[in-house]
This record gives C-alpha cells, sequence and structure tokens, in this order.
C-alpha cells in the first residue's frame, strides 16, 4: 500500500504540489512556481519552494502568468537550478 | 456558463520587466500581453484590473478594450439607439406580420364570396385582426364546410405575406347522363361487343358484332312494322374489345438526375419580378426549395435551400429498352382507361433496333365501356352526337 503513495497522490491531486518546468524551442512553462525574483530581457529568476531557478536568453518575454504558472517566451540558453 | 469578462489594459509605464514583477507579486492573472510606445497592454480579467488599480496607485491605467459581458454593455452603451430601434422594428415587423390585411376569396361566385365573407367574420377572421393559427385555421375550415354541406365543396386557407387567401370549390350537382327525353346509346370507337347488357330501348347490335365509332348500338325508338311508335332514352351497358397500335422509340441512355449530398442555404430578396441572391451561390445545377421569411406585396424575403444535383447517363441494354418501350405503350393505353377497364392482349408489330434508339410498334386489345348517350334531336338517329376521344 505503500508503494502507491496514495496519500501523497491524493495531496497533490488536492493541492496541485508537483512543479515542474517544460522547455520547447523558445518557449519555457514553469508550473507552480513561488515567486518571481526577478525579471529582465536576459535573465529571469524565480523561486520553487527551496530552489532558485535561472533562466538565462535573450528577449526573454512573459507571455501568460497566473498565480502559479509562468509561460516565458524569448531565445532561451540555460536554466539553472540552485538549491538553499 | 457566462464568459469571464476579460480586458485589455493599458498601464502607462516605461519598465515592462517593472510591471510584470509587481504583478506577478500581485497574484494576476495575464492572458497576454504587448510593449508599445505609450506602455504595457495587459490582456487580464476584469476582477485583476481591479485589484491592479488598487494596488498599483503610482501607475495610470484604463481599459482599451473588452470581450465577453462587458463588451456587449459597452456596445449597448455606445448603440443603444441603434439597438432599441432594431428591437422596436422587429416588433413593430412582427405585428404587422400578425395582422390580417386583406382578405382574398379566390371565387368569381358574389353569392359564394358573400356566404365566405359573414362565416370567416363569425369565426374571427376579418381584416386588421390577428392571424390565427394552423390548427384553428383548420377547424374553422372544417366549420365552414359544414355549415355549407350544400354549396361548398372544397376550402383552404393561406397566408400570403398580410394577405389571407380563401381557395374555395363550389359544389356542382353533376348532370346525369340520362337526362335527356330522348336518346340512342352509341358506339364512342370501334369495336368488337363482347357484352350488352339492355335496360331500356331496343339493342340493335349483338354480342361478337363490329361496331364503327358513332355507330347506334342502342336506340331510343321503338318501332312496329317499321313505323316509330315511341322514343324513349336508350340505357344500357355496353362492353367491348378495342385496338390500339402505339409506337414508342426508347434511347438506351438513360438521363437522370442524382443529389450529390451537397446542400447550400441562401437568402434571396424579391422585389416585384426580380430577385437577388444575398450570398454568391456556388451551386451550379441545382433545385431550390423556397420558403417565404416575409413578404409585404411586392417585397419578398425567401430562406433558399439549394441541392445540388448532377446529371448522369444509364446505358440501358437492349432488353432492358425494350421492356421499357413495351412498359411505356401499355402506360399511353393505360391513361385512357376508365374504371372497369382493362387491357387484355398485347403483341408485338414490329421490333427495330438501331444504334441509339429501339422502336417498338405494339398491338393492344382493351376491354372498354364502349357505350356514349347520345340525344336525339329531331327524331332521326343521325342527329347523335358522338365524343372523339379514341386515339387508334
Amino acid at each position: 500500500m505503500n508503494n502507491l503513495h496514495f496519500k501523497d497522490s491524493f495531496k497533490n491531486f488536492l493541492f496541485d504540489l508537483d512543479n515542474f518546468i517544460t522547455i520547447y524551442d523558445d518557449t519555457l512553462h514553469v508550473f507552480n512556481f513561488t515567486k518571481l525574483n526577478k525579471l529582465s530581457d536576459t535573465e529571469i529568476v524565480l523561486r520553487i519552494n527551496n530552489k532558485v531557478v535561472y533562466i538565462n536568453g535573450e528577449n526573454l518575454k512573459i507571455k501568460q502568468m497566473t498565480k502559479q504558472e509562468l509561460l516565458i517566451k524569448g531565445k532561451l540558453e540555460k536554466v539553472e537550478f540552485n538549491y538553499d | 456558463m457566462i464568459k469571464k469578462e476579460i480586458v485589455w489594459i493599458k498601464i502607462e509605464a516605461k519598465s515592462y520587466y517593472n510591471i510584470l514583477t509587481k504583478l506577478s507579486e500581485l497574484g494576476i492573472t495575464i492572458y497576454d500581453n504587448k510593449k508599445n510606445d505609450d506602455g504595457i497592454l495587459i490582456k487580464t480579467s476584469l476582477k485583476d484590473y481591479e485589484r491592479i488599480k488598487k494596488y498599483l496607485v503610482s501607475y495610470k491605467t484604463e481599459i482599451v478594450t473588452s470581450s465577453g459581458l462587458l463588451k456587449i454593455k459597452e456596445l449597448m452603451q455606445k448603440y443603444i439607439v441603434f439597438f432599441l430601434s432594431s428591437i422596436l422594428s422587429i416588433v413593430i415587423l412582427f405585428l404587422i406580420n400578425s395582422v390580417i390585411f386583406k382578405i382574398d376569396i379566390k371565387s368569381p361566385n358574389k353569392k359564394i364570396q358573400n356566404i365566405l365573407e359573414k362565416e370567416l367574420a363569425s369565426n374571427g377572421l376579418k381584416t386588421l385582426t390577428l392571424k390565427k393559427s394552423h390548427s384553428q385555421i383548420e377547424e374553422i375550415v372544417n366549420t365552414i364546410l359544414d355549415n355549407n354541406k350544400d354549396t361548398l365543396e372544397w376550402l383552404e386557407i393561406k397566408y400570403d405575406g398580410l394577405i389571407m387567401n380563401v381557395y374555395v370549390t363550389e359544389k356542382t350537382i353533376p348532370k346525369e347522363e340520362e337526362s335527356y327525353d330522348k336518346c340512342n346509346i352509341i358506339s364512342r370507337t370501334d369495336a368488337k361487343i363482347t357484352s350488352l347488357n339492355l335496360y331500356r330501348g331496343v339493342a340493335l347490335k349483338e354480342i361478337n358484332d363490329y361496331v364503327t365509332k358513332g355507330e347506334v348500338i342502342i336506340t331510343g325508338e321503338i318501332t312496329h312494322n317499321e313505323e316509330v311508335k315511341n322514343t324513349v332514352c336508350a340505357s344500357g351497358e355496353v362492353y367491348g374489345e378495342v385496338w390500339y397500335k402505339v409506337k414508342v422509340t426508347v434511347p438506351y441512355n438513360e438521363y437522370y438526375s442524382k443529389y450529390t449530398g451537397k446542400k447550400r442555404f441562401n437568402i434571396s430578396v424579391k422585389i416585384g419580378d426580380d430577385e437577388y441572391d444575398i450570398f454568391k451561390s456556388r451551386i451550379k445545377n441545382k433545385r431550390v426549395k423556397k420558403t417565404i421569411l416575409y413578404k409585404l406585396n411586392d417585397f419578398a424575403i425567401n430562406f433558399v435551400e439549394e441541392k445540388e444535383y448532377e446529371e448522369s447517363v444509364r446505358k440501358l441494354s437492349e432488353k432492358e429498352a425494350y421492356n421499357k418501350a413495351l412498359k411505356l405503350a401499355e402506360d399511353k393505353v393505360k391513361l385512357k382507361l376508365r374504371e372497369n377497364e382493362a387491357i387484355l392482349y398485347k403483341k408485338v408489330l414490329k421490333k427495330e433496333v438501331n444504334d441509339s434508339t429501339i422502336y417498338v410498334e405494339v398491338f393492344i386489345v382493351t376491354k372498354e365501356n364502349i357505350g356514349e348517350v347520345s340525344q336525339i334531336l329531331g327524331g332521326s338517329e343521325n342527329d347523335s352526337k358522338p365524343n372523339n376521344e379514341n386515339n387508334q
């Protein structure tokens, strides 16, 4: 029963605890980010729980944004994680 | 589901990234954004716009365009006069269309016109009154027909725009054939008598006798010793064999139209004799069905349903063409037959097969009622008036 992670799955289903980043050619989709720390045309810094994500590139722009999600467009060069 | 009220707002600011960071901190949902010289355009919900206005007080914000209910509300406010006048026009149009402006009784008989005018008025159908529903009209028609069983045979009421057309057929009592005082029964065609039932008069012919068109079969003149003692109206039923020679040519190529399944709808405006389609019709070979949406005198708006048909050719085999020719020949004769009359025999006299057609000559024998009443005008049998219907 423990192997099925039923409790965790249910909690995640209810509260959307998982977070992920999907990278396309010129688009980056972030799900469940905590805070937008820095925003410029070359660098975007985000906090996702206990890690900080550095996104570097050119002409970076936020195409769509909700409380939890971000859709970043631009020429992506580097995505880096730093743990606290 | 009510559509979320989405607005495009303009925030007068120079730093795009600053504003986006602040909006992120406020948890604003952004569906799209653009940067131009005046500031930043953000596509967001009306609810979020209220929050932006509340928290970003140092920036000048305004709604540029909106969608959903808000858009409708804005449009309503802008074009309130147009909307109200359109609604009013539709209501007036509907009201006018629901009123009978003229009742047109399609009968030349003044007496019938008067009867119908009174009957319609007593059932609430007068000029400048509201139109009745189809079921009510049906009920009224039945009532009028019941009330005027002796004078009216058939009645139909149809609306044509603002005009109510009343189509009527008067009841006519058919003239009885035996209404003459003095008459003969003559043959209406050349034939061989097969049965003869005499009710009144004197039979001049017998079964198996050949008669020509107009020849007297039963005379109304009762003679004794070659002297006419009395003249009556002869009565009887005479059946005979009638012969036809029918020539039919059938082409091997049979043309027919087939519905392709392609259908288009259009609206047409008719002004007088001219009719204009609103949309360009892309169907070439079509059959059109029109439904009147609105009609006022010579002006009409029609809903047009166009169905595409393609012409196809089917090549008949010699046997199929031959059978078709025989059937056509039979049908040609059957058209002339009445009740209790039938085809007795048929024989193909000639068959010619050509490159593209087949020619058939058919001899057909029928059993027909050949007797016809003919009034005796002077006293001589030769004064009879036969009908000329037979085509041999």
